[in-house]
């Protein structure tokens, strides 16, 4: 009640004012009259019922504050005035507002990757960031996954999971003999759908007891049933093919949902049971050998995750106990579900990260431009505060009203940083990645994103504001109103700001330059093989569909060899081939190579970490194909060659590291089971990504592993590329129809799509540098320009008594490089520690680390140049006349 | 000029009672009040009008008392503060509250 009689005089204030106003004028007339009948005059009574009455406007204001909206009165009369002021300063309003729209809108971009990637990690799927992935670590250290019966034991035993899901990627095709599609699904357990909390959008999801029979059903994703079905519900019912065998569909999943593999839009969603069914001789559902399954669930309430890896622990070595010839030697480990072991989420998180880190420097540095441009002009305006303070404004209110003005900047900055936040969100998703894999990254800015910057906002607004308005309040108004000079105090302040953003500036620009220059390192450096003039074509034996193979076909490294020799062969008569390939991964793709360990022959290890380097599989010809340069030995003998001993090719860093000093080819090498011998030595090249430091890499022969799945990698004749793709699918085709060939694309194609996380913070930073040095500029010039028109009449006076105007320039502009110089240095000593810190062995790049620098000088002397010339060139008799 | 000066030391809160008490036999512009508690106290309470209005706003606030313009004794516009229901049964729970205390401070007195 008393609530709703307040609101009710909030809507009527205006009213209620007047009517006591009248009311008390009222009153004091009453009073009027009593004068007149005790006898004074009309004009005495008036006067001294005005003065009975005393401060009526006191009386006013003290029964507006009964009403308590006295502060929301005072904040409107804060913000009116706020604004006014604003109004008055355009220039100095719109640049500070640009500068933190700009500097908040690339942090809250930024901060709705991150918050795709680590707080929603599954699109579609509430409170995903809670998930914990279960994976086995071998002693090696690397993640194979869990085999399928490991799954079941541990879904058991890990009370402390609500639902522990598994699932696995797996390649299908999709459709008809004639018209086979590739497509990506993955294989899931039966409480996958609900253990994720998720209703279907048509359909009902698979029972537990419905996968228990194997019944052949398959589960739609939304897209793939509105390109596939034109989102007709009659769809459900229905039969496709995958695999050659016909599924029937049970369900659709919902919109948002595209899977549970970070950033990967998956079209299927198969019962695992069906695994054999569907790769015929998997054994995958009994085989404790086959891994490939991941595992992840979220905890019960309550549980805590020390709790669940403790479970984890004493069942993986229950499990490496009763089964030590597959599970023997490995541990179990709880990771957020974010920090997946496999896939490009690690990529993603530190790369974001690291952007993330450098955007919050950028807003730094815009915070202390804008606190140095409100310095400069909170000194224009101390004649002001001196007044308000002289006639009894207190130093609290003053500083809100100051503060007020701050946190309009700040919110107006937050509302243009929101703008431009979606705008590039929205550009970035637009970006088409033509990857085989679909990529769908699912970011928005939303009311957490919102929020976000409505904080930095005001966090900006405190830090830039606060120094002026205690700066203003804390002198003796007397003073503020005697005199416009500075004191020394005053000085100070100023300078220090300008030396801290002249180093958090360059710190940005030192990260802009970076990325610009790892940019253009992928465009001018070599990567070790050639990117131009290569084609690229998968295929896979494991997902063929044919029905004419063998049922064995997928395990069968002998018809894995054989095919790879087929192809090849018939692929190096064609006219327009140079040469041709086939190696199981490509260089410069986001998920990396695997790295395995291994032994060599005679080596001793210094400690106790095993030895280890990543692995390729490849084909003859390869290097000449990729035109990887051929040091020493001979390339792999061909694939049909029964005879020769297992071979393995090196890269110049392995011998660098594993062989050093000693003849390499002919050594022998211990990896699993089987011994090989090192046949040759190729240069070193790029494998994960531009720039990196050389890696050791062993690549194994097709001869001796072969592979089911492999990329073709053709060298064609310039321009023949679409030509010879054609050719391709149809020498394939006859020597095998059930195979389809798929994700056809040429090696820069590749290579391209792959350097996407580089090109996105590199463009970013060719458009904010520059946006940057020129806001650096401004604040150094306000600053230098407030400086000189406070020191004219000593500039006179040097000028009268005979210096000249270039000494004069000389100094000032000394002075401020002084300052500005300090901070660069200090900046770069910074940015060196934290560059060697996050890219260790990274090379120091001079055109970067002294480059910067002197633009960044030369900005500033130019900034404070202007200025002061301007100062120098009065007439020293009109300068003294100013005060 | 007999200049008003604040009602000294009133118990906190006594105020309130004291408008409340002025308008428990009828409705009464804020001059009415100010004269009425002057002649009945026998010019002891003298209320400033700083303290009137602040007073009459916090009764307002309260739902105590209800305002209504009317018209005055020489018939010009005046605002009448009225009693409400509730406002009655405050000025009988204070005015209850408000003699023990008197009572209270009696017996302190008297023990001396």
């Amino acid at each position: 009640m008393k609530l709703l009689r307040r609101i009710r005089y909030w809507i009527q204030s205006r009213r209620a004012d007047s009517e006591l106003a009248e009311e008390i004028e009222f009153h004091r007339a009453l009073k009027q009259e009593e004068f007149e009948r005790s006898g004074f005059s009309q004009k005495d009574a008036a006067a001294g019922s005005r003065r009975e009455l005393g401060n009526t406007l006191r009386a006013r204001e003290e029964s507006r504050d009964v009403w308590g909206w006295t502060w929301l009165h005072d904040a409107a009369r804060d913000v009116g005035y706020a604004c006014r002021t604003l109004r008055k300063m355009p220039v100095l309003a719109v640049v500070v507002i640009a500068s933190l729209g700009i500097g908040i809108g690339v942090n809250t971009a930024v901060f709705s990757w991150i918050q795709a990637v680590v707080l929603q990690p599954v699109p579609g799927v509430e409170n995903s960031s809670a998930f914990y992935l279960v994976e086995p670590r071998a002693e090696t250290g690397s993640y194979p996954g869990a085999s399928w019966p490991e799954y079941n034991d541990l879904r058991q035993r890990l009370a402390s999971f609500q639902n522990l899901i598994a699932f696995r990627m797996a390649p299908f095709n999709v459709g008809e003999a004639d018209r086979i599609e590739r497509k990506y699904g993955l294989l899931v357990s039966d409480n996958y759908f609900s253990g994720l909390g998720l209703k279907p959008a048509l359909g009902h999801f698979p029972e537990s007891d419905e996968s228990s029979e194997r019944k052949p059903v398959v589960v739609l994703s939304h897209g793939f049933w509105k390109a596939k079905f034109n989102a007709d519900s009659n769809a459900l019912g229905q039969t496709i093919r995958v695999n050659d065998q016909v599924l029937t569909i049970i369900a659709v999943a919902p919109e948002d949902f595209q899977g549970t593999v970070l950033a990967l839009d998956f079209d299927l969603w198969i019962p695992s049971t069906l695994a054999p069914a569907l790769f015929p001789g998997s054994r995958e559902l009994d085989d404790r050998g086959e891994r490939g399954y991941a595992l992840i669930g979220n905890l019960q309430t309550g549980a805590t995750g020390l709790q669940a890896q403790t479970e984890l622990n004493a069942a993986m070595r229950q499990l490496s106990q009763s089964y030590p010839a597959v599970s023997g030697k490995f541990e179990g480990e709880l990771l957020p579900y974010w920090s997946a072991p496999r896939g490009p989420q690690r990529f993603i998180v530190s790369s974001l990260a690291i952007l993330q880190g450098v955007t919050m420097l950028l807003l730094m540095a815009v915070c202390g431009n804008t606190a140095n441009l409100l310095l400069a002009r909170a000194a224009a305006r101390s004649w002001e505060i001196g007044t308000r303070l002289a006639i009894g404004a207190t130093r609290w209110r003053v500083i809100r009203l100051l503060m007020t003005e701050s946190l309009l900047l700040g919110l107006l900055g937050a509302a243009l940083g929101v703008a431009i936040a979606i705008w590039g969100t929205q550009a970035l998703r637009a970006v088409p990645l033509p990857t085989f894999f679909p990529i769908r990254f699912q970011t928005r800015v939303d009311l957490m994103g919102l929020a976000v910057s409505v904080f930095l906002g005001m966090s900006c607004a405190l830090a830039f504001g606060l120094a002026p308005a205690l700066q203003l309040v804390r002198r003796d108004p007397q003073t503020q109103l005697r005199s416009n000079f500075g004191t020394g105090s005053r000085k100070r302040l100023p300078r220090t700001l300008m030396a801290i953003e002249a180093a958090l500036a360059l710190m940005v620009l030192l990260a802009a330059g970076l990325f610009f220059e790892s940019f253009r390192d992928t465009q001018t450096v070599d990567p070790g093989f050639q990117i131009e003039g290569v084609l690229l074509a998968a295929y896979d034996l494991t997902g063929g569909g044919a029905g004419h193979l063998q049922m064995n076909r997928t395990v069968d490294p002998a018809f894995s060899r054989d095919f790879a020799d087929r192809v090849l062969k018939r692929l190096r008569e064609l006219p327009d081939v140079e040469s041709a390939a086939i190696a199981a991964f490509v260089p410069l793709d986001i998920h990396g190579l695997p790295m395995r360990s291994f032994d060599v022959k005679g080596r001793a290890r210094t400690d106790g970490s095993p030895d280890r380097a990543l692995i390729n599989f490849v084909t003859p010809d390869y290097f000449r194909t990729m035109r990887i340069p051929e040091l020493a030995g001979i390339d792999f003998t061909a694939l049909d060659d029964r005879t020769t001993v297992p071979q393995i090719i090196v890269n110049q860093e392995f011998i660098r590291r594993y062989v050093p000093g000693l003849e390499p080819t002919g050594r022998r090498l211990q990896y699993g089971k089987d011994s090989f011998v090192i046949a040759g030595v190729v240069k070193d090249s790029f494998y994960d990504s531009f720039g990196e430091a050389p890696i050791p890499i062993m690549y194994f022969s097709y001869r001796d592993r072969p592979r089911p799945a492999g990329e073709i990698h053709l060298k064609t004749r310039a321009g023949t590329e679409t030509l010879v793709a054609g050719e391709l699918q149809r020498v394939v085709r006859e020597i095998e129809p059930g195979i389809p060939i798929f994700n056809v694309r040429t090696l820069a194609d590749h290579v391209e799509t792959n350097l996407f996380f580089r090109r996105i913070p590199a463009r970013l930073f060719t458009v904010l540098g520059p946006l940057l040095l020129l806001f650096a500029a401004i604040g150094i010039y306000s600053v230098v320009d407030n400086n000189v028109a406070h020191r004219i009449t000593e500039i006179g006076v040097r000028l009268a008594v005979g210096a000249t105007p270039r000494d004069v320039v000389a100094q000032v502009v000394g002075e401020t490089l002084k300052v500005i110089g300090v901070g660069i240095l200090a900046g770069v000593l910074v940015a060196v520690i934290v560059y060697i810190h996050v890219v260790p062995g990274g090379p120091i790049d001079p055109r970067v680390f002294l480059g910067i620098p002197a633009v960044l000088l030369l900005i500033a002397a130019t900034a404070c140049w202007l200025p002061a010339r301007r100062t120098a060139s009065v007439d020293p008799m009109i300068a003294l006349r100013q005060e | 000029m007999n200049v008003s000066s604040e009602s000294p030391d009133l118990l906190p809160g006594t105020l309130d009672l004291l408008i409340l008490g002025a308008l428990a036999h009828g409705s009464k512009h804020g001059y009415a009040i100010a004269e009425h508690l002057k002649s009945v106290s026998n010019e002891v309470l003298q209320v400033g009008e700083s303290s009137l209005y602040p007073a009459l706003q916090r009764l307002l606030l309260n739902g105590w008392v209800k305002a209504e313009w009317g018209a005055s004794e020489n018939n010009r516009r005046a605002r009448y503060y009225t009693l409400t229901a509730t406002g009655r049964k405050q000025l009988r729970t204070e005015r209850g509250e408000f003699d023990r205390m008197i009572l209270a401070i009696q017996r302190v007195l008297g023990a001396i």
